[in-house]
């Protein structure tokens, strides 16, 4: 009969036997998904069966998303796991050699390049998409605001609807008396790199807290956690304003500001006034460009860009013939079309072009 | 304790003090049943909408804002990753807690262990999750046995300062009964002290456990992210049911915050049925004993 | 868990009862000693790693900023700015509010438990308490923003009102502005999470206390509150302490739930209802993105709370020697 040993193992046994029985089973079992190359599968697909994993930026992770499920759906062998995390975490991972592809919103720094272990790096352009500023409150249907008003507002310099700047920016639109309550991201983020680079851009004079990942905002203001958290913060409080990505932003039936551009005119966020800002662009030689604050009459003043960041030279041929297909397919037409049902904008013709071109760049052995 | 003290003034003040004593402790238990009910019932009434045979079974959508799918991946992953830390965590801890109340008592290096084992409680999960990025995830790739290790290294502590206090409240006369019968110090533990401490020991491992099975930033150093279930420990990325929580549940987009809601409901549910079947069990077999 | 507690000799076992020690069972003896050490080492080795790893990639920061790193208030990524103190201070002051509020709970519990409940009503309470552990830390978070952050500012409005006029309690009390994302809903948070630890030990503690003590302390006429603070505190102090301990671990360290409700606004200001930051809430919320000398920043605070866990250990053992007189446990001491 068991007595003090039976009630010693049956304690033990509840806990570590069913954890021990998981261990065991997954230990002994292998997957078949992180296999590099195999036989090819399907019929309709040419591609060597492979698993990609990348991480990065969640800006274009609606995108990646899309454009990972058509892409999957066509070569059934293929498994591509994109886990976000921000633009930094890609980085580290791809320098690490963790991931085979990194999404990031902005390039690395020259002096980091040393620390990518897989060599030399290709930066792929592919979307693009507005950031907006979002306002919650009632009444107001239409707003417009220049660099400097948004400039204000963010640094808690102007504090009410009715202020003399807003009312500036929007003549005879009768304005609140509420306060402004400005919400801003609690985590570092891409979206706050483009966003305060624009102010530092458009409104050199007013803008004082820089332009970074991370922001020191003024103590009387609200943090959200990621984009969906400022959405949500918005539209809980009447009187609030964030800057949201675009596709948050639209989902939360939040309104827009339209933002005063570098030729004057006020324009609303839009796919279409996104590709207007990427057409005038500069595109450098390693397809590194800067759409903010674009000039043309119709191009909206805050568009971040985002590239895929791939290593140049591949160290597997399954890997990487399949990672060369997925980007031949995300700058395909079929790819690009992708984009607007994600809410992206596509790439304008000319970038488009040199951005194919420099696929040829990706060795695979 | 002195016995003179208690025989003071009228004994109406006595009783006041008394009745509000007891009346704080009903208190308590009602300030924590309060929030514990008004965030059990958010939980419930922003995911209980989802659940479903297939959503528990189906592979996580590869696009997380159409809905579709299930999170059958993030429950398998979160059983094999927090299995394993348990696996990992529970006998190394006891074994602690073992050395530092038996063994260890009052000497130089137990007391430093002790002291290391507080100071480890505190350290954040970010942290602990930052350490095994540097040294597994780096050397390893991403896997789930890396997320295992770092909330192996998170519960560790906690088993072992909640063993070494229970094994000290073992009554000395239970041990020096088993040392007169001419058993070994570590005889004595094996069957005496353990066996009665097994209770106390078991609330610590399933606190451990339930804590581990609810932490996100350890998991975002170690996993990366998998839409299939993925049931190797050792080889590929895997996903948890926390970090589908925290990826979605605050996302404008009805679907992909639903699912969030509705994986946080089944950890929950899961986490707790295993705890009350625990205690069950090990409650049973108590009454066993006292037959 | 009043039962009889001598161990009743078990009849096939006769060589117990011999003089000479079995010589095998020394071995075993030996071993499973060194087994337990090897347990409780690994703690050592951990410690010492982390210590060793996070120290030297936060080393290029501590070297950057000098001494300023825990002196300056200024944590300002964009320009190059990393001082800590801000976040020192409000990691002690949300794990501060933590305790206050969470420990006496959690003793009135564990007392309600062994002392008040009537016996059919002690395990449905244990596994109540159970299920508010099993509440992942994003979740506590979430329904923190969603929730409690959205109701509580009215109600801080009306706290801070009343308590205005009062000296010390009053600046405690109010916001700078109030907000619903502040030190005081983090630390209230952070009470509930660590609730079920600190009862589940003080239950422990508090069903082993042995009844001739309590029976004594009856028969000499003490009401229940006069026994349990006569009679089971002093007993139970070690347990109860060490109960606090690690609630008080898991405060300081606890990351996403603390990052999602605390305001990341990184300032020193005594008002509790203001928004506020702490150091594992900002390395969550800004790893993800840091490169350089902001991520070896961020690293540094993880060094710095290492530091600031054991100075606190410290203290709290010096106190409790200061305190000590030694009520006979069972303890092999």
């Amino acid at each position: 009969m068991k007595t003090s040993r039976g009630r010693l193992r049956a304690s033990s046994l509840v806990v570590t036997a069913v954890a021990l029985a998981l261990v065991a089973a997954a230990c002994g079992s292998s997957s078949s998904k992180s296999k590099g190359s195999s036989a090819t599968t399907g019929a309709s697909s040419s591609l060597p069966s492979a698993t990609l994993n990348g991480s990065g930026s969640t800006f274009q992770q609606p995108y990646d998303q899309a454009a990972i499920q058509a892409f999957t759906q066509q070569h059934p062998g293929v498994t591509i796991n994109y886990a976000g995390g921000g633009s930094g975490k890609g980085q580290t991972d791809l320098q690490g050699k963790l991931v085979d592809f990194a999404g990031t919103d902005a390039l690395p720094k020259p002096a980091d390049l040393p620390k990518y272990t897989g060599g030399a790096l290709l930066y792929f352009p592919f979307v693009a998409a507005p950031i907006t500023v979002s306002y919650n409150v009632s009444g107001l249907d239409k707003l417009q605001l220049s660099a400097d008003t948004i400039a204000k507002i963010f640094e808690r310099q102007i504090k009410t609807w009715n202020d003399p700047a807003i009312k500036a920016d929007n003549p005879g639109v009768s304005l609140p008396s509420t306060s402004i309550t400005v919400v801003h991201r609690s985590d570092s983020s891409g979206t706050t790199n483009n966003f305060t680079t624009y102010l530092k851009k458009a409104a050199p004079t007013v803008w004082t807290l820089g332009a970074d990942k991370t922001v020191n905002w003024p103590s009387d203001t609200q943090a959200g956690n990621g984009n969906p958290g400022v959405a949500n913060a918005v539209k809980a409080t009447n009187g609030a304003i964030g800057y949201i990505d675009y596709s948050d932003a639209k989902a939360s039936g939040l309104k827009f500001a339209s933002v005063k551009n570098a030729a004057g005119k006020f324009v609303a966020p839009s796919l279409d006034a996104t590709s207007a800002a990427l057409q005038t662009a500069t595109i450098n030689p390693d397809l590194s460009y800067d759409p903010i604050n674009a000039p043309g009459d119709a191009s909206y003043a805050i568009t971040s860009p985002t590239w895929i960041m791939v290593s140049k030279n591949q160290t597997d041929h399954a890997k990487g013939t399949v990672l060369k297909a997925f980007l031949t397919f995300v700058l395909s037409s079929d790819g690009q079309n992708l984009a607007a049902t994600a809410d992206f904008a596509k790439l304008p013709s000319n970038m488009l072009s040199k951005a194919q071109a420099q696929l040829n760049q990706i060795v695979v052995p | 304790m002195s016995a003179g003290t208690l025989f003071v003034a009228e004994s109406r003040g006595r009783k006041v003090r008394n009745a509000l004593a007891t009346a704080f402790m009903v208190l308590s238990f009602l300030v924590m049943l309060v929030p514990l009910v008004l965030i059990v019932g958010y939980v419930v009434q922003r995911g209980a909408g989802v659940i479903s045979w297939s959503f528990l079974t189906d592979d996580l959508p590869i696009i997380d804002r159409l809905p579709g799918g299930g999170i059958g991946p993030a429950i398998v992953g979160t059983l094999i990753i927090v299995g394993a830390a348990t696996a990992m965590a529970v006998p190394l801890g006891l074994l602690g807690g073992i050395y530092l109340n038996e063994y260890g008592g009052k000497r130089r290096t137990a007391s430093v262990v002790r002291f290391l084992a507080d100071v480890m409680t505190g350290v954040p999960s970010v942290v602990m999750g930052l350490f095994i990025f540097t040294i597994w995830t780096l050397r390893y790739q991403y896997s789930a046995f890396g997320g295992a290790l770092a909330l192996a290294c998170l519960m560790l502590p906690i088993i072992i300062r909640t063993s070494e206090e229970v094994l000290r409240l073992v009554s000395h006369d239970q041990r020096e009964a088993s040392y007169a019968l001419g058993g070994r110090k570590a005889t004595t533990i094996r069957r005496v002290v353990l066996p009665a401490a097994a209770p106390g020991i078991l609330s610590g491992a399933l606190l451990a456990i339930a804590r581990a099975a609810g932490e996100t930033a350890p998991l975002l150093f170690t996993i990366l992210y998998v839409t299939k279930t993925n049931t190797s420990l050792l080889h590929g990325p895997n996903v948890a049911l926390p970090l589908l929580i925290f990826k979605n549940a605050q996302s404008p987009f009805t679907a992909a915050a639903d699912r969030a809601w509705g994986a946080a409901l089944t950890l929950i549910v899961i986490v707790f049925v295993f705890t009350l079947l625990a205690r069950i069990v090990a409650a049973g077999f108590d009454r066993r004993r006292r037959a | 868990m009043s039962t009889d507690l001598r161990p009743r000799p078990q009849a096939p076992a006769p060589h117990k009862l011999s003089e000479t020690p079995n010589p095998s069972g020394a071995h075993s003896d030996r071993a499973f000693r060194y087994l337990a050490l090897g347990g409780g080492l690994v703690v050592f080795v951990v410690l010492a790693l982390i210590a060793w790893s996070t120290t030297k990639e936060a080393w290029p920061a501590f070297t950057s900023e000098g001494i300023s790193f825990v002196t300056s208030t200024t944590w300002d990524p964009a320009h190059g700015k990393f001082g800590a103190l801000a976040l020192i201070y409000g990691t002690f002051v949300t794990s501060a509010i933590a305790l206050v509020f969470a420990v006496p709970v959690s003793f009135g519990i564990a007392l309600f438990v062994t002392e008040v409940a009537p016996g059919w009503v002690r395990r449905p309470v244990v596994y109540v308490v159970d299920l508010l552990a099993t509440i992942p830390s994003v979740v506590f978070g979430l329904w923190g923003i969603a929730v409690l952050g959205r109701a509580v500012p009215g109600f801080y409005e009306n706290v801070a009102s009343f308590f205005a006029p009062i000296p010390v309690v009053g600046t405690l009390l109010s916001g700078d502005p109030i907000s619903g994302a502040s030190f005081m809903t983090a630390g209230l948070i952070l009470a509930l999470m660590i609730i079920p630890i600190v009862t589940s030990i003080a239950r422990e503690v508090f069903a082993t206390v042995p009844s001739e003590q309590k029976e004594a302390a009856y028969g000499l006429g003490a009401t229940r509150w006069e026994m349990i603070r006569g009679a089971m505190f002093p007993y139970a102090r070690s347990g109860l302490v060490a109960g606090t301990m690690i609630g008080l671990g898991r405060a300081l360290g606890e990351t996403i739930a603390v990052a999602l409700v605390v305001g990341a606004n990184a300032r020193v200001t005594p008002k509790l209802f203001s928004n506020g930051n702490t150091m594992a809430a900002i390395i969550a919320n800004e790893f993800g993105e840091a490169t350089g000398t902001h991520r070896a920043a961020l690293i540094g605070l993880g060094v710095l709370l290492f530091v600031i866990t054991i100075v606190i250990g410290i203290f709290a053992r010096w106190i409790v020697s200061r305190s000590a007189h030694d009520v006979s446990t069972g303890a092999v001491r």
